[in-house]
């Protein structure tokens, strides 16, 4: 496996199962290439700066309107 | 299906036959249930409290209206999310998508690049800033719809690619292939904000 074919499989590699063949071969490829190791951290981080992103509790007044909404929606 | 899981199931079939019978109580201890699931989802979706509200209000009056059509084979999650991933589509601007995100198959990466950039700040540190946080919105939003619902769905919401597929009504192929490329899409795009941040913070 070559950094070209590491790379189109490196963003999936983190859904594989850890023991299938395609994986094994992107962690041998990654033990070699210290460019695609960086850029596997790189994917992961940017995942997990999502995951860490903040969002916002559903407000009381925001539920309150969507109750009335529903109300005003009538009998289903 | 866990234990967990198949209680969940079972306690919404009950809420739902008793919803679909006119039981108001019912319907809105179910809306209690998922309210702030659908309304964080909308909200990862947008980014934007206002569109949140509206398109969490949207989604319950339709299943409030939809309800009797529901077929119940698949979870009551698994609709609700495939209403507000609609609702979503149907506001997005019409672009050719999979032609611009072709390019992600394949992301950039030039020889020596792993010098330049620093991807090395905690995400805690990192997001601390008030800047860099408007930064992950702008390139979030700069990523096409069809792959932004199956990122959030995926990395954001833990969901499965099977239950991912069902939702956007895809194959899992192509779930796997939309969020190999919405994730070197956001990856790319933040890049050269990591390099630049890592050296200045030093």
């Amino acid at each position: 496996m070559n950094c070209r074919q590491a790379h189109k499989h490196i963003c999936e590699s983190l859904d594989e199962k850890i023991d299938s063949p395609r994986c094994r071969a992107i962690k041998k490829h990654l033990e070699e290439c210290p460019n695609c190791r960086h850029y596997l951290k790189s994917v992961k981080k940017t995942v997990k700066l999502y995951k860490k992103l903040p969002c916002p509790d559903l407000s009381a007044s925001s539920r309150k309107r969507l109750y009335s909404a529903l109300k005003a929606d009538g009998p289903s | 299906m866990t234990a967990k899981r198949s209680f969940e199931k079972n306690n919404d079939d009950q809420l739902i036959a008793r919803a679909r019978r006119g039981d108001e109580r019912a319907f809105l201890e179910l809306v209690r249930k998922y309210d702030e699931t659908v309304y964080k989802f909308a909200f990862k979706l947008c980014r934007d409290k206002t569109s949140a509200e509206e398109t969490m209000q949207d989604t319950f009056i339709s299943m409030h209206r939809g309800l009797k059509s529901f077929s119940g084979r698949s979870k009551l999650s698994t609709w609700l999310y495939r209403i507000v991933s609609n609702h979503c589509l149907m506001k997005r601007r019409r672009r050719n998508v999979d032609t611009i995100m072709e390019s992600y198959d394949e992301p950039a990466l030039a020889a020596g690049d792993e010098k330049t950039p620093r991807w090395n700040e905690t995400p805690a540190d990192v997001l601390l800033k008030r800047e860099f946080r408007k930064l992950l919105d702008k390139a979030i939003l700069a990523l096409p719809m069809e792959y932004r619902i199956v990122f959030t769905l995926r990395d954001l919401e833990d969901r499965s690619t099977a239950e991912t597929a069902k939702i956007v009504g895809i194959s899992q192929e192509a779930v796997k292939s939309r969020l190999r490329r919405a994730r070197a899409f956001l990856r790319d795009t933040l890049h050269p904000y990591m390099s630049h941040q890592g050296t200045s913070l030093q």
